[in-house]
């Protein structure tokens, strides 16, 4: 165990010291970024099919919504982004609601088919509504995030003017980390609760849980709205990062590859959404670099990630970490509870 | 007589099939009642009935556990929960990858209320809630003798203890009616022993039980009360000795003749 917690310190060294430490690379700082946003994204969509049991097939729609939100409120009102991050979360669990409410009735296949409809709606009117979204020419020139101060340098001495702007990969490879760290808190918290309990619960057996009282409906919706928002939270930190959207990022296939996440790294589990993000994410630029060399076009990658299923599926069909609730058992009301069972069964 | 549940000309129609017709009868406060019946009879059609699952195509369903009588026909099965109904299953549901503690913990959220601030923000209400659900879900589980095993699956306890984990979460959302669906199912003689046992102990704390078995044994020794059900219809009411001797009951489950064989 402490060969394990001191290597757990190492590599969380590593992480954040690697941009400063002047080997940082742009290439490898960039998709450190993108995996942070995916590793948001894929603990989001695991509420829902993880630990809901519901199956989600249109979970980027909400992450297009999330990032549109997000650049249209900076390129109309300027708005700053820790203003946005609140409104896009927010515009997300609004539309998990409003989706979620009528159709979460449906089970299994059909609320698939209702999920998949909708992430194709959203890529439908990112596309057609050119008056709000310029269409296919997608939004360029989305304002970087800025730390502004200036009001309160303005308060102490006029002369002075605190304000930053991120430019680079470096200032996001941090806020990205702050952002995987608050929603892995957020979702280990979520898991620990009451909450959590009802959402396991009607994973394991509907019919159980609501004959225990819990309404599934009120906490189907309830999940829905949450990975909704989270999915949109990660939307607006792309949007602010990648400074261009276009409606073909937000097509049916990243769905797809978010889920391949969520179930390569166990369905329920936290930090296999964490794993399944590293590896898919890593091993899609891998490939990139690779695939050309062999005289193969570079989509082909999309071809692995189907064979990384088909192998997941034939031999570790639960994904790599199977365990559910695994949060509960770091409680420290559940190590008390532990330590008095075993005083019990000694005395 | 202070019933405590009145099932008044209940009928269940699932498409041309009458799984139950016009049955009639009162679960009285404090006593056991036996739902028996052959295979296909509409006991546990009864029991959905009663704990919201399937909504009576006919008839009243009064339930008085809070008081005066309250018309619950087709209330959602949550609702039932929260207004003392509890039930166990035929075939076992619990929830099986979650600890035999996080069971009966569900079965305390009825009776709980923290929200997702609370969940996120780890408020002083949600901690202490927190610790009264855990004690009181051990409670529970010492009561059904399970509290040694809280931390382990549900999946790995044996069948008998199983069956008691299922016990410990209905008894868990606090009810006034207890629905046991076939509990001495696939029990050794030890483990129904224990059983009875529960059942008495579960009846001490003022919980009436209402249970369906086939074990007949168990049904003469423990219940007060018995219906009989064939075919949907109620065929039979009474104590366990008239029940016993009863030529519509003796019909039913042995066929034409047998009542004067």
């Amino acid at each position: 165990m402490r060969g394990v917690s001191s290597l757990k310190y190492i590599l969380a060294a590593l992480v954040l010291l690697y941009p400063i430490s002047g080997f940082g690379d742009v290439y490898v700082l960039h998709v450190a970024v993108l995996v942070m946003v995916y590793t948001v994204l894929a603990m989001g969509l695991n509420i829902v099919p993880g630990f809901c049991g519901l199956l989600d097939l249109g979970y980027v729609g909400f992450y297009g919504i999330g990032a549109y939100t997000a650049g249209l409120l900076t390129m109309h009102y300027d708005m700053s982004f820790w203003l946005i991050v609140p409104l896009a979360a927010a515009n997300g669990a609004l539309w998990g609601v409003l989706l979620g409410a009528p159709t979460l009735r449906l089970t299994g296949d059909y609320f698939a088919i209702v999920t998949f409809g909708f992430s194709e709606l959203v890529v439908l009117v990112l596309t057609n509504e050119i008056w709000l979204t310029r269409g296919p020419l997608g939004l360029p020139g989305i304002a970087p995030i800025s730390l502004d101060a200036s009001w309160l340098s303005h308060l102490i001495n006029p002369g002075w003017n605190w304000k930053y702007t991120f430019g680079g990969e470096t200032p996001y490879y941090y806020l990205g980390l702050i952002m995987v760290l608050f929603i892995y808190l957020l979702m280990r918290r979520m898991e620990d609760s009451r909450l959590g309990r009802a959402w396991l619960a009607i994973r394991e057996d509907p019919l159980a849980a609501s004959s225990t009282g819990v309404n599934l409906l009120t906490y189907k919706v309830i999940a829905f709205a949450i990975s909704a928002g989270i999915g949109a939270l990660a939307g607006a930190f792309y949007a602010r990062w990648s400074l261009f959207l276009s409606p073909d990022m937000f097509k049916f296939w990243e769905s797809f590859l978010v889920l391949c996440m969520v179930v390569l790294g166990g369905l329920g589990n936290i930090n296999g959404a964490l794993l399944g993000a590293v590896i898919l994410i890593s091993l899609g630029e891998v490939l990139r670099v690779i695939l050309p060399k062999l005289g193969l076009p570079a989509e082909t990658r999309f071809l692995a990630y189907g064979l990384i299923m088909v192998l997941i599926m034939r031999y570790k069909p639960s994904g790599f970490f199977t365990q559910v609730s695994e949060s509960t058992m770091k409680n420290k009301m559940i190590i008390e509870l532990r330590e008095k069972l075993a005083a019990r069964r000694a005395g | 007589m202070d019933a405590l549940l009145r099932i008044d000309g209940v009928g269940k129609r699932f498409g041309g099939l009458m799984a139950l017709s016009d049955v009639s009868f009162d679960v009285v406060r404090g006593k056991i009642l036996g739902l028996i019946g052959p295979n296909g009879a509409g006991k546990t059609t009864m029991f959905n009935c009663v704990a919201g699952i399937y909504k009576p195509t006919e008839g009243e369903i009064l339930f008085s556990g809070q008081g005066a009588p309250r018309r619950v026909n087709g209330l959602k099965p949550e609702k039932m929960t929260a207004l003392g109904v509890a039930r166990t299953f035929q075939n076992i549901r619990l929830f099986s990858s979650l600890t035999v503690l996080d069971n009966v913990r569900i079965g305390r959220h009825c009776r709980t209320k923290a929200n997702f601030f609370g969940a996120v923000l780890r408020t002083k209400a949600q901690k202490s809630e927190e610790r009264r659900i855990i004690d009181e879900s051990m409670e529970f589980l010492d009561f059904v003798g399970l509290g040694e095993k809280a931390l382990q699956p549900a999946n790995s306890l044996a069948y008998g203890a199983q069956r008691r984990l299922e016990i410990a979460r209905a008894m868990a959302t606090e009810p006034r009616l207890l629905l046991l669906d076939e509990p001495a199912a696939g029990m050794n003689p030890r483990e129904t022993e224990d059983l009875v046992n529960l059942i008495h102990a579960i009846i001490e704390r003022d919980v009436t039980v209402v249970l369906i078995e086939h074990d007949m044994k168990l049904v003469m020794r423990i219940c007060e009360n018995l219906v009989v059900l064939d075919h949907g219809v109620k065929i039979a009411e009474g104590a366990p000795e008239e029940i016993k001797t009863n030529p519509l009951v003796i019909e039913a489950y042995l066929g034409k003749g047998a009542a004067n064989a």
